[in-house]
This record gives structure tokens, C-alpha cells and sequence, in this order.
């Protein structure tokens, strides 16, 4: 379906010294740098997967997701999607995907929302049967029809997004990216779009791409999460697996009578204030059920609790490789 | 064949959409279209009033009397409004380079330039057309053109070819932006140095700066030869009928080099971050 190949995007900056001397230098010699903001990036996506492109800010999420849409030129590498290279056929490719990004909407701002959607049909060549079949699925999610009438700039933001995601799916294209959807969204407004995603994956086997900072929207769809830091692929799997792999650990949390914990020989006291201990033992290892039946047999326990890595430690720990 | 005969209907059939929804745009805002019609025609009423103040107390400029002067005048506004309509947005590309905005027409099926062009029609250049029509038709009055049926072909042509050589100028100039990265607003300098050489015969103007206005940067076929031709007068340059079509070719010209310049310009487009 989508097969990226070593592809890289390098920037040249312009490198200016400070201060007015610093800008009349530059008028003169000119410094610039070349930032390579993604490096040698190869991966496959399969028909019908969600993806989740995660990384801290300027990472290189967006120029990838960019370059994946048409939108960047590659500085080498390619984008194949259905076998063919989006930045040599552009106006073919594009007909396949929708895209939608959280902080600009392709909405026209004066009009009703209608307008839009009736601009969208011509430019794609949507016949009125498919397109009363889709408005009918989207409607269904999202509730659309109610909004068809509203001036876009009358719109709430969650409103906003329901119209950019129906929009971006007129055409019913194979695959969608999203750059950053949930960004600002209240949790009802959240909640509908990640249904969306859900429903238009399963119903129309729709491939989806995003790139978010939202945990939930990680752990609701993402079956698969491509996680980027510095231009470079840190790691690529499903959640579990990238857990296992990052964060192979959990800690097991128990509450005693009094200050003194025994130990076990699998766990590593990793704190021990008061009455309570914190055990960290490797998941493959042994489980917490036989750890508490070990120690409870040397010492009366008042409490326990399991704290796994979450998502975010995990991203933290990713990052910070 | 067939083919591009089918793509030829489909952007027609989206042109049609855009100036339906330009229409409505315009509706949603009454208030602006008083404005624009009072201000825009008074500006060009204003500009001929100068030219007739000029001729009455010199007689005439370089050799062109009233009624010509005003035939040269009309057809530059009109062609000057035409390409308002069409390709104002040129002025604006440095900020469509800077703000991201050209990433939307980037992700649907039809050309870049065209989109950009086409969904930010401008009605309102209409205004601009009104007062150029107007003094165009008093100055054909006044010099005694004989409007037959090949004189209007020749002047539709010229006014095809004029439009797309202002159209090129503006892509020309906005497209730098994707490589200096930065959104100077040309538009109004553009339009000032345009007014200047095609509202009144560029034969005034030393001999380095014609050869500039013919050969570097054609604004002279814009109105002067074209005009100079259909008026009869030597311009030494070029005459008669074949003029017009010498204006199309240039501004074919024109538009196919700023297309070529804004393609391998949009190839360096960075986006703009989050």
C-alpha cells in the first residue's frame, strides 16, 4: 500500500550573527547549514492499518507525513503509495488520499459548509450517488447533516474538524493523514473523531496515518506506532511490543504494617519509604502474583498495587535514546 | 487527445464552481462592494483626467493626440482589470509561500498555480474594467476607429495576450519567494512601474529604457505596439494585424516561463511548521 523509501529532507539555513554586524555580515558572507530534519527513513504500511507517528516536537513527524502526502519534495528517497511515487505523479497519487491537518482547515471560511463539499465534488468527480452514499456514512458518525447549513466561521472548532475530516473523505480515499487532529479539542469532540477513525478503518478498510501528542488517541487506535525523534526511526512495532522492548519492567508497590520489607531475590527495592516498598522485577521474568505470595509468606502485607510503564514513560524513555 | 479534452472540461467545470462561490463570497459581504465601487473606478477616472490635463496644455504626448492617448489608456486599464480578476493573487504568494498555504492545493488533483489562481477569483476586478471600457470607447470615438469585425479580433487577442504578460510578470515576481523565503509585497511597485509604461507610449522614454520594455521585460507589448499598431502609428518596431498575435505569442511566452519558474520554485516549498 505505502512503502517509504530511505527517504531524507534536508533544510538550508541561513546562519546570521547576531546584533546589526552580525546582519550586515551576512549580507556579505553567507553562512548556511544544512539541517537534515528527516534521515534515510524506510518503512511499509499495509491496507487497513492505523499508524501513529510519534515524536517530540521537531522531530520530523510532519515533514515525513509532508513528504508522504505530496506536499514536501523529497531531497532523496521516495513515496510509493498503490506502487506509485507521489512526488513524480502528484495529481494521480493525490486522488487516493485525504489529509487533514488539526491547525489549518481546508474549509472555506465565508461560506456554508456545503459550499465546500460542493467545490470538493466537482474537483474530484464524485458522482451524486457516491456522494449521497458517503454523506449517509458520515452522518452516521459524525452527525454531519445538521451542519451542512452553518457558515463555516460560525463553527465551534470541534465543529470545524467533523467538516475538515468529511471533507477529506468525499473522494472516499484508500488512505488518510492526519496531522495533529485532536490538537485543542474538548473530550465529546475527541471522542467523535476517534470513532471516526475507528469506523471508516473498519467499514471502508481506509488506511490511517497520524502524528499526535495525545496518549489517548495512541491508545485508542493506534495498532501500530512509528515513533520518530531527530529525523531517524527510534522504533517501529505495536504498543505491546515496543513496551516489552523499551520498558520490560513493572513495579510492584506494597504496603506494610511497619518499615521493615523484606526482599526477593527476582525484585530490586528500587524505594522503601515508610511503610511502603516499591519492587521492580523484568515482566518475562516472574510474575507479581508469585512475588506477593512469596512475601507474603514472610511478612503480613496491608496493600498492593502494579504500576506498569505507561505510554508515556515509554515515549519518554523512546525519546530520550 | 480525448484526454485533455476531458481534463479541459473538468477545470471548466471547477472554474465554474469557484466563480459561483466568488459570487457568493461577495454576497455574504455587502458592505464591501460599495467601496470597491467607488474607489477603484475613481482611481483610473482620476489617472485620465491627468493625461487630459497633460494634452490640453502640451497639446500632445510624443506625437499621440487626445483620442489615442485614450484609446492606449482604456485598453491598458482593461487589461489591467482582466488580470486583477485572474491573477491578483500573484501579489500575494510570498505570504502563500511563508504561511503554508500552499500545502491544501498541494494535496488535490489539479495544478498548483491554476488552484491558486482559480479559488481566489477576484470579482471585484470588475470595477476596474467598467472605467477602462468607458474611456477605451471615447477614445475610439474620438480617433475615428472603425470598429469592424477584424478590428475586434485583433483587439480581444491583444487583450489576451496582454493579460497573460502582466499575469507572468506578477508569477514571476512572486514566485522569488520560494527561494528567498520571505514575503516582500511587490504588488504595489509592480503596479506602479506598469501604470507608468503602458498607459502612455513608451516611445517617450529613452532609447535603453525601450529596448529594456521590448526585449527584457516585455510590458511594451502589453499596450504600446499592439495599440500603436491598431492606431496606425509607427512604433518600429512591428505593424498591423500580425501584432496582436505577436502580443499572444509573448504573452504565451511570458506565462509558460513564469509556470516553468513557479514549478521548479514549488519544489523547494518547505511547508510551514506547527
Amino acid at each position: 500500500m505505502i512503502d517509504v523509501n530511505s527517504l531524507c529532507k534536508d533544510y538550508t539555513i541561513k546562519h546570521k550573527g547576531a546584533g546589526l554586524s552580525g546582519a550586515l555580515k551576512g549580507l556579505v558572507i553567507k553562512n548556511t547549514d544544512v539541517i537534515h530534519a528527516v534521515k534515510d527513513l524506510s518503512f511499509h504500511i499495509d491496507e487497513g492499518e492505523i499508524v501513529g507517528f510519534i515524536g517530540p516536537n521537531g522531530a520530523g513527524k510532519s515533514t515525513t507525513i509532508k513528504m508522504m502526502s505530496g506536499i514536501l519534495t523529497p531531497t532523496s528517497g521516495s513515496v510509493l503509495i498503490n506502487g506509485e511515487d507521489i512526488a513524480k505523479h502528484r495529481k494521480e497519487v493525490v486522488k487516493n488520499i485525504g489529509v487533514v491537518f488539526g491547525q489549518r482547515s481546508q474549509l472555506n471560511w465565508d461560506l456554508r459548509l456545503g459550499e465546500t463539499f460542493e467545490l470538493l465534488k466537482h474537483i474530484y468527480r464524485i458522482d451524486a450517488d457516491a456522494y449521497d452514499k458517503t454523506m449517509s456514512v458520515m452522518d452516521d458518525i459524525l452527525g454531519i447533516k445538521e451542519l451542512l447549513d452553518k457558515p463555516v466561521r460560525q463553527m465551534s472548532l470541534g465543529q470545524r474538524v467533523k467538516g475538515d475530516l468529511v471533507a477529506s473523505m468525499l473522494h472516499s480515499p484508500k488512505v488518510l493523514f492526519l496531522d495533529e487532529p485532536t490538537i485543542g479539542l474538548d473530550v465529546s469532540a475527541k471522542y467523535s473523531l476517534r470513532k471516526f477513525i475507528k469506523e471508516i478503518n473498519r467499514v471502508r478498510k481506509t488506511t490511517v496515518i497520524l502524528t499526535t501528542h495525545d496518549l489517548g488517541d495512541i491508545q485508542e487506535l493506534c495498532e501500530r506506532l512509528i515513533i520518530i525523534n531527530h529525523g531517524v526511526m527510534m522504533e517501529d512495532g505495536n504498543l505491546k511490543e515496543i513496551t516489552d522492548r523499551v520498558a520490560p519492567y513493572k513495579t510492584l508497590v506494597v504496603e506494610y504494617y511497619d518499615e521493615i520489607a523484606p526482599h526477593h531475590e527476582k525484585c530490586e527495592i528500587i524505594s522503601h519509604e515508610g511503610n511502603v516498598a516499591r519492587y521492580r522485577f523484568a515482566k518475562s521474568d516472574i510474575t507479581a502474583a508469585d512475588i506477593i505470595a512469596s512475601l507474603s509468606s514472610e511478612k503480613a502485607i496491608k496493600d498492593v498495587s502494579i504500576e506498569e510503564a505507561g505510554i508515556d514513560d515509554i515515549i519518554k524513555i523512546a525519546y530520550g535514546k | 487527445m480525448s484526454r485533455s479534452f476531458d481534463t479541459l472540461r473538468h477545470y471548466l467545470d471547477v472554474t465554474g464552481v469557484n466563480i459561483k462561490m466568488a459570487f457568493m463570497t461577495i454576497i455574504e459581504y455587502p458592505a464591501n462592494i460599495a467601496g470597491w465601487m467607488i474607489s477603484n473606478p475613481l482611481q483610473f477616472i482620476m489617472g485620465f483626467a491627468i493625461i487630459k490635463f497633460v494634452v490640453e496644455t502640451f497639446g500632445e504626448i510624443n506625437g499621440w493626440d487626445y483620442g489615442q492617448l485614450a484609446f492606449l489608456y482604456g485598453l491598458s486599464v482593461i487589461s489591467h482589470a482582466l488580470s486583477m480578476i485572474f491573477f491578483v493573487q500573484g501579489w500575494f504568494m510570498g505570504w502563500y509561500v511563508i504561511e503554508g498555504d500552499f500545502d491544501r492545493y498541494l494535496t488535490r488533483p489539479l495544478g498548483v498555480l491554476y488552484q491558486f489562481f482559480f479559488t481566489n477569483i477576484n470579482i471585484f476586478g470588475i470595477t476596474d474594467l467598467i472605467p477602462g471600457i468607458i474611456v477605451f470607447i471615447y477614445g475610439c470615438v474620438r480617433s475615428g476607429v472603425r470598429a469592424s469585425f477584424l478590428f475586434v479580433i485583433q483587439v480581444l487577442i491583444m487583450l489576451i495576450g496582454a493579460t497573460l504578460i502582466r499575469g507572468g510578470i506578477y508569477i514571476l515576481i512572486g514566485s522569488t519567494s520560494f527561494h528567498t523565503r520571505s514575503a516582500v509585497d511587490f504588488g504595489q511597485y509592480t503596479q506602479e512601474i506598469m501604470d507608468k509604461t503602458t498607459m502612455y507610449p513608451i516611445s517617450m522614454y529613452p532609447e535603453s529604457m525601450q529596448f529594456i520594455l521590448t526585449y527584457l521585460i516585455p510590458i511594451g507589448w502589453v499596450s504600446f505596439y499592439p495599440v500603436s499598431s491598431l492606431l496606425g502609428i509607427d512604433n518600429g518596431i512591428s505593424s498591423g494585424m500580425i501584432t496582436a498575435f505577436i502580443t499572444l505569442a509573448v504573452g504565451i511566452l511570458m506565462m509558460s516561463l513564469a509556470g516553468a519558474y513557479f514549478n521548479s520554485g514549488l519544489k523547494k516549498y518547505e511547508s510551514a511548521g506547527n
